[in-house]
């Protein structure tokens, strides 16, 4: 019998699949399936699969700002690549850098439509074609700041507040994952969000040694995380560990919202 | 953190409460296949060996310890006894329950009754293992809660059976959520993680729920079917291994969706 754990044999997909987070997940998929598909900004994927001399990975350009032309994107890969037997969706948006009070109705606007829009077409296309099959599997990247807001006062100038449009994106994330959770359970097909507290990247964590320790104390771990441990929980909810799982936020925060 | 990426328990000590009824028996087979050392604890010696005989011929080796987690010297005990032979304990599963109390009008001595293993044996057994981790700046806690932990219950379900829902469960449960908060952040500093594993409805292959029930069951969850007990064992080993290294304070519903929606 093969593990719980196991992804033998499996194709997955991964959007934002060379990011911080996404690296990392890509690259412990990379070992353990038949293939991956991983998703990113043009060159981005190509890049980090030949860095990384990844050898079941296709790394392919994602437009998420192309919402009406994703179908046709789904279609090629799916006709090329079989459909998946799991999706790791990570992609994301935000007017990182702006303040709140100079935060223009447009870019608030972008945020969704770059987050949330092409994630319920990429959701409900894949989905509706594994209805079908009678299975399937997705993790969605959601975030501790779509469950509480984040703390102003931790933020330094130049340093801004993590953006209002990327928790309210995030909130939408987690709403969206418990209603295809519902909405597709007696397919067969689970949806569950990954829910990440603070996992700064390298650069901020070399360059704002102040800010990180004020993270780490809004934590009972009392420290960030770092990418390989948002690697376990991802893969806890694409195997039968988590068969019974479904419609849930998986929160990987060291704490952070348990007080 | 370890391995980070991995689900193994190999060479891990785990002290499993509760072992006997239908979900602790599968946790059971499935902790002792993952290569850790198991010790289960329990009040009930004969339905403990019974347990050990049966994995064994499985070929699985689990250890037993009889223990009443309402006396605190008694778990003191278990405690120095797995020390002296295992030299650390990794980790432990809360799986112990006691279900004195049936129905809404039973006498305050039951409920009294139900405290005592229920609230103060949890207390004295997390508190007593927590402490033990701490010293050694690692470990993880796994409770057993239940989704009637976190919903309250649908009472049509049990209309025309036998079965009954008794409060004191609500209430233990529910408090076992939010002490596991609590001590995730009194551990947390000394690197020992706590977090709550909640199972839904569970189908008892050897003694079937009353299909009326079993039928409106499905019915409430969103993959159609109650959980098997196995099903709840790879968020336990998950929640227990370094895998979850980033994870404490948490709950994780095994419920198939019922509380989503």
């Amino acid at each position: 019998m093969k593990p719980w754990h196991s992804l033998e044999g499996k194709t997955i997909w991964v959007t934002g699949g060379a990011g911080y987070l996404g690296s990392a997940i890509t690259a412990a998929l990379d070992s353990q399936c038949a293939k991956v598909i991983c998703f990113d900004l043009p060159g981005k994927a190509e890049a980090f699969v030949r860095q990384q001399k990844l050898t079941h990975t296709v790394p392919l350009s994602l437009d998420v700002t192309d919402a009406a032309g994703l179908p046709a994107v789904i279609d090629a890969t799916v006709a090329a690549h079989g459909l998946p037997d799991s999706v790791v969706h990570l992609v994301a948006a935000s007017s990182s850098g702006k303040r709140l009070e100079v935060l223009l109705p447009e870019e608030f606007q972008r945020t969704f439509d770059l987050a949330l829009t092409p994630t319920f077409v990429l959701c409900r296309a894949l989905a509706e074609r594994m209805k079908a099959r009678g299975s399937g599997c997705f993790v969605l990247f959601a975030s501790m700041y779509g469950v509480v807001a984040p703390d102003p006062r931790i933020y330094h100038d130049p340093m801004a507040p993590n953006p209002i449009d990327y928790g309210a994106s995030k909130a939408a994330i987690l709403q969206l994952s418990r209603y295809f959770a519902v909405h597709y359970g007696p397919a067969g097909i689970r949806f569950n969000c990954v829910t990440p507290g603070p996992f700064p990247n390298p650069a901020v964590q070399k360059n704002h040694p102040t800010f990180i320790e004020d993270l780490n104390k809004k934590t009972a771990l009392h420290r960030i995380g770092q990418n390989a441990e948002i690697v376990g929980p991802t893969l806890f909810l694409l195997t039968d560990s988590a068969s019974y799982v479904t419609g849930h936020s998986l929160v990987v925060d060291g704490g952070w919202t348990a007080w | 953190m370890g391995n980070s990426t991995s689900f193994s328990l190999h060479g891990k000590v785990i002290i499993q409460f509760g072992g006997t009824g239908l979900l602790g028996r599968a946790l059971v087979s499935e902790l002792a296949s993952t290569g850790c050392t198991l010790v289960v604890a329990s009040r009930n010696r004969p339905a403990l060996q019974s347990l050990a005989d049966k994995e064994r011929t499985a070929g699985r080796t689990v250890l037993i310890e009889e223990t009443d987690i309402g006396s605190e010297a008694s778990l003191h005990s278990l405690r120095d006894r797995v020390l002296a032979e295992h030299k650390r304990v990794d980790g432990i599963v809360f799986n112990a329950v006691s279900r004195p109390m049936k129905a809404m009008n039973d006498d305050l001595a039951i409920w009294r009754q139900s405290m005592e293993t229920n609230a103060t044996g949890f207390f004295a057994t997390v508190r007593t293992f927590g402490d033990v981790m701490a010293a050694q700046r690692a470990g993880s806690i796994v409770n057993i809660s239940s989704i009637y932990g976190m919903v309250g219950s649908n009472l049509s379900l049990y209309e025309g059976t036998n079965m009954t829902v008794a409060p004191d469960y609500f209430f233990h449960k529910g408090g076992m959520l939010n002490l596991t908060r609590y001590l995730g952040s009194h551990y947390g500093p000394q690197g020992v993680r706590v977090n709550v594993v909640s199972p839904g409805g569970i189908y008892n292959p050897d003694t079937p729920q009353a299909p009326a029930f079993i039928e409106r069951y499905n019915k409430i969850t969103m993959l159609g079917r109650m959980a098997q007990a196995r099903e709840i064992a790879g968020a336990v080993i998950f929640l227990l291994g370094d895998a979850s290294s980033y994870i404490t304070g948490a709950n994780i519903p095994v419920d198939g969706g019922h509380t989503a929606k």
